[in-house]
């Protein structure tokens, strides 16, 4: 797993007794934790208490966790496995005594696990980095993505540059993103070969 | 497959895309939860996860007993690595029994509100009454032990 700065930091200020750090770890790896739950299928109820049982275990392991940067995969595999607790006790309900087996549950897979770790890093990296960006690279960013689609001449107009400056400008906006520190660790980390 | 983001504007604007839907799929509260979390940093104590609940049907055999529907208390049973910490729970109170049984002492804490304390027996069996305030967690510290369970919503 790549390096990332802003993980190593916010672990060691959540470890100091920084809660802001703690509610910034929360901020990043909570989409990763939701979309493990979305993928169980869990309803909400059980979602809440997979997410409530993996923030409580990482509290509890805060100080133990030596490697930073292991944090995803570690957050993603105790989501995981909160989930398949769960499935298992909803199966229970279903049919008494029939307990599931851990190979049904949906992950053996362990390339496509890493995937959905290192998707949800690349996420959290570039979300931060867009808050960064200047003011003005955010709200052309946000128009270019909004949908529907806004026309290029009403972006010109709100955001008074002409048509034609609208792709230089998301294209030195979105250098800036890939300078990013957790960004740009993230691309050093993608051109390591071997690494497929 | 996916590495063009890194060199392609295109690729990237997708990237960034995909990166605030996976955002915005979460409930506010759920980041919420979790960030209240924290406040749990200060107890040393292992967790208690639910195992078993009537309320959800979510059973075992010998959890449930048959009663009437309306005045039935809700039994829920919670494990941690050394200790079950059992439940049933009525209207005006809980009695709970720790597994194996041991003295000590129980808390309630509820989510704001102050936090119920009281004793367990020598045959690991206490009582908190009233109701704490919903959601709560129970905390469990006898010696050598404690343990902590997950929030519980009456």
């Amino acid at each position: 797993m790549h390096d990332d700065p802003t993980v190593a930091m916010l672990v060691r200020r959540a470890r100091d007794g920084d809660k802001q750090a703690w509610d910034a770890i929360v901020v990043r790896y909570a989409p990763l934790i939701w979309a493990i739950c979305r993928r169980y299928r869990l309803d909400r109820p059980d979602a809440d208490d997979v997410g409530q049982s993996v923030w409580l275990r990482l509290v509890d392991q805060l100080d133990v966790i030596r490697d930073p940067a292991a944090l995803p995969g570690w957050i993603a595999t105790t989501t995981r496995r909160e989930c398949g607790r769960v499935v298992g006790v909803a199966r229970k309900r279903e049919v008494l005594g029939y307990t599931q087996d851990v190979a049904e549950i949906p992950d053996s897979d362990p390339a496509a696990a890493e995937a959905e770790v290192l998707l949800a890093e690349r996420n959290a990296a570039l979300r931060e980095a867009f808050r960064e960006l200047p003011p003005r690279c955010q709200e052309l960013i946000s128009l270019l993505l909004a949908d529907p689609p806004v026309p290029y001449a009403e972006i010109s107009g709100k955001l008074g540059i002409k048509i034609g400056s609208i792709g230089p400008t998301r294209a030195r906006c979105l250098q800036r993103l890939r300078e990013f520190p957790s960004v740009a660790a993230l691309i050093g980390a993608d051109s390591i070969p071997a690494r497929r | 497959m996916a590495r063009q983001w890194a060199d392609d504007d295109d690729d990237l604007m997708a990237a960034l895309q995909e990166a605030f839907r996976a955002e915005r799929d979460v409930p506010r509260e759920f980041i919420e939860a979790g960030q209240a979390a924290y406040t749990w940093r200060n107890i040393d104590a292992e967790l208690a996860t639910l195992t078993s609940d009537s309320a959800t049907g979510l059973a075992t055999a010998a959890a449930a007993p048959v009663r009437s529907a309306e005045a039935s208390p809700r039994f829920l049973t919670f494990s941690s690595a050394d200790l079950t910490i059992e439940l049933e729970i009525g209207p005006d109170g809980i009695i709970g029994q720790v597994v194996p049984p041991q003295p000590g002492r129980a808390e309630a804490r509820p989510a704001s509100g102050p936090v119920l304390d009281t004793e367990i027996d020598d045959i690991g069996c206490f009582v908190v009454r009233p109701l704490p305030g919903s959601p709560f967690r129970l905390h469990v510290a006898s010696s050598g032990i404690s343990a902590l369970t997950t929030w519980i919503t009456l």
